[in-house]
């Protein structure tokens, strides 16, 4: 499949459109993701032949183009079927019937069946390598090819490739089952569902120009966390989740400035924002806000909500809300990353002494490796002109090889220490 | 007295494919063994390769469930139940309610068949 956004002829779209749909229906049917994956592939091929790639528009494109994929890999994945039971020398099934002109005529709309949220809990399935989930869930519900994924996790596409095949065996061979959990185990597994996307995000968001590949791939996320959003109306965490992406893509255009530098939250100028995909956060954030429940998702939410509420630069910037959230979130999430962030809160309220006490109160050696403790702990430093201790910290953050418009911004900081 | 005897070895040597000549090989010597010792056998059965375990674990009274074997040196092998489940997920609320004094970890492996 071509990964260009231009060159749609009409299977590259309807395969983008509806691939996702349509492979988690075979997966769940067959409870195979190879033979879902194997099957759709053949049914593309069978369209690229059979569809013209060009010329006058619907000519000779079937009138329901996803049905008519779903329909060919059904039964290229029955056909897949009895040559694996043949070769295992079991008695065959018959050959399935071709279609009937009754089918080709049925009404398609139901006919694939929306298996998407089934297919998520297995690819996020805590008995999957957690490094495998993200990538997994991309590939199978998003459609993205291997190459983009390995572009987006800065792997290999040979080590990503590996890492998909062992996740798809160890859930054939260990018996994952193709169900939506139960009651039982309903939280846990619900959460580890958002916890791959918060870190298939995480990836897409890494990379503050979005100019790469991280563009398209960032595009995926809003389409995945809206389509979990909607197949789970009920979950406050889900639709925080979906309103979190939206506030932090809504940011993308102001997060360099002109030199190519990263642009920290509280200087982005707010006029740069996308309004509409604020707008759709706030609508999934209000919808959230419906369940009374404050999650760690609804909290970072509201965080974003917060300073997506600045209008301009003349605004105040709102740090004494941000660090009562903040607050809230460490008592659920005490990590050093919501630590970190609650410092930077916390330096702007209370100043950045009571901030820096306790940034040294983490494990320092534990984070030696982790950029944000140091930048963070560089700025403090910067503030108190504790120079010689500011610039050891922002040569620690460099040489932890920071993006190009990280970098940029903590030379000019460090550069800045002298004046 | 009942032992349990406890099969290690490089499961590498058998390959990635089940259906190979040293699965077959061993399988062979597996059934002569079992003619051999006779009533002396009470059960026993081949597992599935460490790539399909999944691990419970106990720490502090909170459960987790992991991809991959048991991987820790502290703890021993103390005992095995061998279960019929519809799948992992059923597989895996059972092993959760295994009986365990404080921290420990309950690996489940498909039994093969």
């Amino acid at each position: 499949m071509s990964p260009g956004p231009l060159d749609q002829g009409p299977l590259e779209r309807v395969a983008r459109q509806d691939g996702g749909r349509i492979i988690a229906a075979l997966a769940a049917r067959y409870r195979d993701l190879d033979i879902a994956e194997e099957s759709f592939a053949e049914a593309c091929a069978k369209a690229a032949a059979a569809w013209p790639t060009d010329g006058a528009p619907d000519q000779g494109v079937p009138r329901d183009p996803a049905a008519w994929l779903y329909r060919a890999a059904d039964r290229a994945a029955l056909d897949m079927l009895r040559r694996r039971r043949t070769r295992q020398r079991l008695a065959p099934d018959p050959p399935s019937p071709e279609p009937t002109i009754e089918d080709a005529m049925a009404d398609n709309a139901n006919l694939i069946p929306d298996e998407r949220l089934r297919l998520i809990f297995v690819c996020c399935h805590p008995a999957v390598a957690a490094e495998a989930r993200a990538a997994l869930t991309l590939r199978m519900i998003c459609g993205l090819s291997t190459a983009e994924i390995a572009r987006a996790f800065l792997v290999s596409e040979t080590t990503l490739a590996q890492r998909l095949v062992r996740a798809k065996r160890k859930i054939a061979e260990a018996g994952v089952p193709f169900e939506i959990p139960g009651p039982d185990a309903w939280a846990e597994r619900l959460d580890a569902v958002l916890s791959t996307l918060e870190i298939a995000y995480a990836k897409a968001h890494e990379d503050a120009a979005g100019a790469g590949p991280h563009a398209g791939y960032a595009a995926e996320m809003l389409k995945l966390t809206e389509v979990l959003a909607r197949l789970l109306p009920n979950e406050p965490e889900a639709l925080a989740l979906a309103a979190l992406v939206r506030y932090a893509e809504a940011r993308r255009p102001a997060r360099l400035d002109e030199q190519g530098a990263m642009a920290p939250l509280s200087e982005q100028d707010p006029t740069a924002w996308n309004p509409a995909l604020i707008a759709a956060g706030e609508a999934y954030l209000r919808q959230a806000a419906r369940f009374r429940v404050a999650g760690p998702r609804a909290l970072q939410a509201a965080i974003h909500s917060a300073w997506c509420a600045r209008r301009s630069l003349a605004d105040p910037a709102p740090w004494p809300i941000v660090l009562r959230l903040y607050d809230a979130l460490l008592t659920l999430r005490n990590d050093p990353v919501v630590r970190l962030n609650r410092a930077v809160a916390l330096a702007e309220v209370a100043g950045a002494a009571a901030a820096l006490a306790e940034v040294e109160a983490l494990d320092g050696q534990a984070l030696n490796s982790f950029a944000p403790y140091h930048a963070v702990r560089a700025d403090l430093l910067r503030r108190l002109r504790r120079i010689d201790e500011a610039r050891a910290a922002y040569a620690a953050v460099l040489a932890l090889g920071p993006p190009p418009a990280e970098r940029l911004w903590l030379e000019r900081r460090m550069a800045g220490l002298n004046a | 007295m009942q032992y349990a005897l406890l099969i290690y070895e490089d499961e590498q040597v058998y390959g990635d494919e089940r259906d190979n000549p040293a699965m077959t090989e061993i399988f062979a010597q597996h059934m002569a063994f079992i003619d051999e010792i006779g009533a002396a056998r009470i059960s026993g059965s081949g597992l599935a390769v460490t790539s399909s375990a999944t691990t419970v674990r106990t720490r502090g009274g909170a459960q987790s469930v992991h991809d991959g074997p048991f991987g820790e040196t502290k703890e021993q092998l103390g005992g095995f139940y061998v279960i019929e489940a519809s799948d992992l997920d059923a597989a895996i609320a059972i092993a959760r309610r295994v009986p365990l004094l404080k921290d420990g970890s309950i690996e489940i492996r498909p039994v093969l068949g």
